[in-house]
């Protein structure tokens, strides 16, 4: 039998001068299951706290409608007020007559009292259908992964393990170091990308705390904040990594060659490598697809085995397999950075056809004393030295039509960086910049850009460059100086595109994998862009870096560091209180179809197999199963459910039912 | 569409009464549904054969509409391996109930019949004995006629004589004023006497539990008036919405004659335009398109 | 059309107030109302909210109740898609109620009643705008007559029972 108790707030004058509240209260006190109602000055303060608590224990009251403002501000301290009485908290309702009534219809007093009264209706309509629900509570597995190893894995996994939790990043590549690694320079301070970035790798693999799990990748995601269940893949690295020493004669008698992708293709590797000299771990892999011994195994055939000769430590293992480990984290954090946009389609800019049409990153490799050129910037066709480069700046950013709508950031700093750098490396060669804005905000960042232009004598042209293309050894570039209108057209040794920066082509797989959303572009998309933007919507697990959107390296490391707060203080705790507003099927409903089972954004619900009694006969049948620890409770799987098996606690077909009836019931 | 039925039934209904006799006798199935021939000259129903001598009741003629896959759920907590006959458009219920995960290939023996269209068994009622009596109006659109899936098959198959959908009639109804449409809707669901024919026929309509058997649940009343008529219309065609596999066999149930289908096709129509082709029981794999989605669906609610 | 017609939108009331439903995905258009409150944003007080977590939690079926039940219009409101909270709800709304709102126009009902809207929880202006808009548009329409059950157009039986007679003498003459 529902007795429940109506209370109407006047909310001083907020509510009482618009709504009467009197007359809501008086209107609906034999509504079907009311059992008492009255109206009050104030019902979250103390006296009208009390006065709620009173009328439970005076009129036996078995649910409660609190008439006042949105239930975002007050539905907690009324849960908890009747949960001092003695109710279950979920017997409990509001009707949300300030934001939704009395502060939007000021003066409209008559039909406003009508809407309150409409408002309390379904609210009373709906407590009547509300069960008792309790909280749950799941522990905390204290260890976080982290997935990625560049700047911002590493910097997220470091601030983890200083705070005393044990933490493991998993990178898909044979090294930690990232996007960065590949870079030289570093604006707007000019330093060694490398002398601050291998200080931070060689912590992170001597960090007590942190363990690398390197040339592996994510397979599968399973559980929920505080308990997931992580399966793993370590990819075959062909090398005994407790027995390899990182001596690496293994890589200098390897006849196997392959493009050199950490040198973006600038130069040939062996089959059996490491991406770069300070690679951590420094144990090679081998590169089935361009080893001599896979490759001919493929023909039947089995060849080579020159590293295996070599090594001194026996270390080489042909016959290693991929290996898939299930690991538990209490949180997840993705850190899996960006790729650069490829500018490949563009015709006006050679299709990338021109060997001397080179990307941003290109140039990274070329200016760097380690890459294939030791530091001197030459062209990659002839290896000259260019006396004419020209840069271009937005390709594939901010063009809709054929690459990417948005900014990319980093772009007009990298480009001042190089133009500075050139005209460093040679003081004779000229610099062109094509832009269309240049956007420099950030420390120290528009007064680098300022120098590069006065001090270092880049000539800074507004316009889109038309077309590029090869005129014997020199590159004739046309484009339009829209300020002084009028068509340029420059002579260059070199051209230099400023690419965007894109997601990694994975990401929106891994989003799947993990359960977090993703944008158009790809991008991995924050629980809110103001004031969540390192958390997901799925709880327990964040975001660092560049996976989130363009972003620098200080940005990526200010938000590493964010998103290790939020890690930490999942951590600490011992247990999580989980909401008992979630799904839950009725098994006597379910045919098992499965409907529901790839609606679920968290990977909720599962078939499971449930014995019955049929006709005097035990059967084995299917049904949904969800598990009320992963369900956050948004209902997806109660529409796709056709026979109305799975449905929504506190959220029931039967409370929206009656709210809609209780609506409809005053329409003549 | 009239080459079609150059198609030799007797010779196939020969080899469908031989292979239930083999599947009988040998054990293989311990049933076979078939047809056989009911009261009326246009009437075949189905047929439950358990012994070998029993064979000869099925038949195979221009009447077989009635889609047998329906009868598998019957069974699956049997002992029994059923054998069924099965039209294209029956195999692609098969598939539609095999992807609900309400029936077990694994007890079924699917028996494809290649098929040239069946007769309009309504219309034949009407139509003096000796008249040429058309097709029925979803074998008219009928872009499977071969069966999509089978263990084993009887005939040879048939060219299909539609590739495309004929969406004029539901195109017709988009085209009226809001008020005819009203109107014309109207005059249909207050015809309907909610017998749930259309449900119980519909392959695609399997639910163990039905929410219009559900009285208590507040979903609907059993009140027979148009408002409810209309609300279990239109809640059946979106409960069916992308799984519908076009058989038709709602509407040539239907005693009172409402044009279920044109309701199921307005949903296959939009499903395709706005998200893409979809043909539901062609294979087991493809998902429902209201199970998934794509991020760069049309967007309509800015 | 027969003679259990409904009435329509001729013989609407002097002073026609329509009540529309507006079902308010917790995250986004709840918050967003309560933006226009919290802002003193003015709109016709004709809507009455119904939270919900998700707009994936509004079962098309609901709607129809409504309408059945004399509602005048509905608005289903959630995040924009890529915003919802439980990441991917919307889009199935999205789904739904593209083919769900083309179904109730193809049934006849005016689809100046029934809209889908992303309403974030930063857009209490755009609150105000869509709801005003809905209210003016309903309001000119007059008052829904379609689909309501105390229209108790009854199912006439008549041609029903007239067929089955005809079918049973046909059996009656062959058999």
């Amino acid at each position: 039998m529902e007795r429940v108790g109506v209370f109407i707030c006047h909310c001083g004058s907020n509510i009482g001068a618009v709504v009467d509240c009197a007359r809501v209260a008086e209107s609906v006190k034999d509504y079907p299951g009311v059992a008492f109602s009255t109206d009050y000055k104030y019902m979250c303060s103390e006296p009208g706290q009390e006065m709620i608590q009173n009328a439970i224990r005076e009129h036996n009251l078995n649910r409660v409608v609190v008439a006042s403002c949105s239930p975002r501000m007050h539905e907690k301290t009324f849960r908890a007020c009747v949960a001092k009485a003695g109710l279950n908290e979920y017997m409990f309702e509001m009707a949300n007559i300030r934001e939704h009534c009395s502060w939007v219809h000021a003066g409209r007093n008559e039909e406003a009292t009508e809407k309150a009264i409409d408002l309390v209706k379904m609210a009373i309509s709906k407590v009547c259908n509300n069960e008792v629900l309790m909280k749950g509570h799941a522990p905390v597995t204290k260890r976080a992964l982290v997935v990625g190893g560049g700047i911002a894995g590493i910097q997220c996994a470091l601030d983890i393990a200083n705070n005393g939790y044990q933490v493991d990043i998993l990178e898909r590549t044979p090294s930690i170091g990232g996007k960065m690694s590949q870079i030289d320079k570093t604006f707007p301070t000019i330093d060694c990308s490398a002398c601050i970035l291998t200080p931070k790798m060689v912590e992170a693999s001597s960090h007590p705390n942190i363990k690398l799990i390197t040339f592996a990748e994510l397979e599968k995601v399973d559980g929920y904040v505080g308990n997931f269940e992580v399966t793993i893949r370590s990819k075959a690295r062909s090398v005994d990594m407790s027995k390899c020493t990182g001596c690496g004669t293994c890589m200098t008698k390897c006849p196997g060659k392959a493009d050199d992708e950490f040198n973006m293709n600038l130069r040939k590797r062996t089959a059996i490598y490491t991406p770069f000299p300070q690679a951590i771990p420094n144990k090679p892999v081998i590169d089935r697809e361009s080893c001599l011994k896979f490759k001919s195994r493929k023909e039947g055939k089995d060849v080579c085995g020159v590293c295996a000769k070599l090594c001194p430590a026996g270390a080489i293992d042909y016959e290693q397999q991929d290996e898939l480990f299930t690991e538990r984290y209490g949180a997840i954090v993705m850190a899996t950075g960006y790729e650069q946009f490829d500018h490949s389609i563009y015709g006006e800019y050679g299709y990338g056809k021109y060997p001397d049409v080179i990307s941003g990153l290109h140039f990274e490799r070329l200016v760097n004393a380690s890459g294939p050129t030791q530091g001197h910037i030459v062209r990659p066709s002839d290896h000259k030295e260019p006396k004419t480069v020209v840069m271009v700046k937005c390709v594939g950013s901010r063009d809709p039509e054929h690459g990417k709508s948005y900014c990319s950031r980093t772009c007009c700093m990298y480009t001042a960086k190089q133009a500075t750098m050139i005209r460093d490396h040679c003081p004779d060669t000229k610099v062109y910049v094509f832009y269309m804005d240049v956007r420099t905000p950030g420390k120290l960042y528009d007064e680098f850009y300022n120098r590069t232009r006065e001090e270092y004598g880049v000539e800074y042209i507004r316009g889109r460059v038309s077309k590029i293309y090869q005129d014997g050894e020199t590159l004739r570039v046309k484009g339009e100086d829209t300020l002084l209108g009028r068509q340029i057209e420059i002579d260059a040794d070199m051209v230099i595109l400023a690419n965007a920066m894109i997601p990694n082509p994975d990401s929106e797989r891994m989003a799947q994998i993990v359960g977090i959303g993703y944008d158009k572009d790809g991008w991995f998309t924050e629980s809110h862009p103001k004031l969540g933007p390192v958390e997901t919507h799925t709880a327990g697990v964040f975001l660092a870096g560049a996976c989130q959107g363009p972003k620098d390296i200080p940005d990526s490391v200010a938000q590493a560091g964010a998103a290790a707060v939020k890690v930490c203080a999942l951590l600490s705790k011992d247990q999580l209180e989980t909401e008992p507003t979630v799904s839950k099927v009725d098994n006597k409903l379910c045919s098992g179809c499965g409907l529901c089972v790839p609606v679920c954004p968290y990977k909720a619900i599962s078939l499971e197999t449930i014995q019955e009694r049929v006709a005097g006969k035990t059967i084995e049948r299917q049904v949904a199963n969800i598990n009320g620890s992963l369900c956050q409770g948004c209902g997806a799987c109660t529409v796709t459910c056709r026979s109305g098996a799975a449905n929504l606690k506190h959220f029931t077909n039967a409370q929206i039912l009656a709210e809609v009836d209780a609506l409809c019931q005053t329409i003549l | 569409m009239s080459n079609a039925f150059v198609y030799n039934f007797d010779q196939v209904q020969n080899e469908m009464r031989a292979m239930a006799k083999e599947l009988l006798e040998s054990g293989e199935a311990t049933m076979v549904i078939g047809w056989e021939k009911g009261a009326l000259p246009y009437q075949s129903t189905p047929v439950m054969i358990r012994s070998a001598e029993d064979v000869d009741k099925l038949i195979w003629d221009a009447y077989c509409q009635q889609n047998l896959s329906t009868y598998l759920i019957d069974y699956i907590y049997t002992d029994e391996k059923v054998a069924i006959f099965a039209k294209g458009c029956d195999t692609r219920a098969y598939n539609r109930l095999i992807q609900d995960n309400r029936i077990k290939a694994e007890k079924c023996i699917v028996i494809g019949v290649p098929c040239p269209g069946m007769k309009n068994a309504r219309e034949a009622a009407r139509l003096p004995e000796n008249a040429e009596v058309p097709m029925a109006n979803a074998c008219k659109e009928c872009r499977y006629p071969n069966p999509v899936v089978f263990d084993k098959r009887v005939g040879t198959d048939v060219t299909a004589w539609c590739t495309e959908r004929d969406f004029s009639d539901v195109e017709a109804i988009e085209a009226m004023p809001a008020d005819d449409k009203y109107a014309f809707w109207q005059s249909q669901y207050t015809k309907c006497i909610r017998c749930y024919a259309c449900r119980n026929i519909c392959p695609a309509c399997n639910c163990t539990s039905c929410i219009f058997d559900q009285s208590a649940s507040g979903w609907c009343s059993k009140d027979i008036n148009a408002s409810e008529n209309q609300f279990y219309g239109v809640t059946r065609a979106f409960h069916v919405a992308g799984r519908c596999i076009e058989c038709g066999q709602c509407e040539m149930v239907c005693p009172s004659e409402v044009p279920i289908m044109l309701m199921n096709k307005k949903f296959i129509k939009d499903i395709d335009s706005l998200f893409g082709a979809h043909e539901a029981g062609l294979d087991t794999n493809t998902p429902a398109p209201l199970s998934h989605f794509s991020v760069s669906d049309p967007e309509e609610f800015m | 059309m027969s003679d259990n017609s409904v009435k329509t939108a001729n013989d609407v009331a002097e002073n026609f107030e329509p009540k529309i439903l507006v079902f308010a995905c917790n995250w986004c258009t709840y918050a967003g109302a309560d933006l226009a409150g919290t802002s003193r944003l003015q709109y016709p007080p004709n809507v009455r909210i119904l939270r919900v977590p998700c707009s994936c939690r509004v079962n098309p079926q609901f709607v129809i109740r409504a309408f059945q039940r004399g509602i005048d219009g509905v608005l289903v409101a959630g995040c924009h898609p890529g915003d919802c909270h439980y990441t991917t709800g919307n889009y199935y709304t999205r789904r739904r109620f593209l083919l769900i709102n083309r179904m109730m126009e193809y049934m006849g009902i005016d689809p100046k009643r029934f809209h889908t809207r992303w309403i974030s929880g930063a857009e209490g202006p755009k609150f105000q705008q869509v709801v005003t808009e809905m209210i003016e548009e309903v309001r000119a329409i007059g008052p829904n007559r379609k689909l309501r059950d105390d229209m108790k157009v009854t199912v006439n039986t008549d041609d029903i029972v007239a067929s089955v007679e005809a079918d049973t003498k046909v059996v009656a003459d062959n058999v």
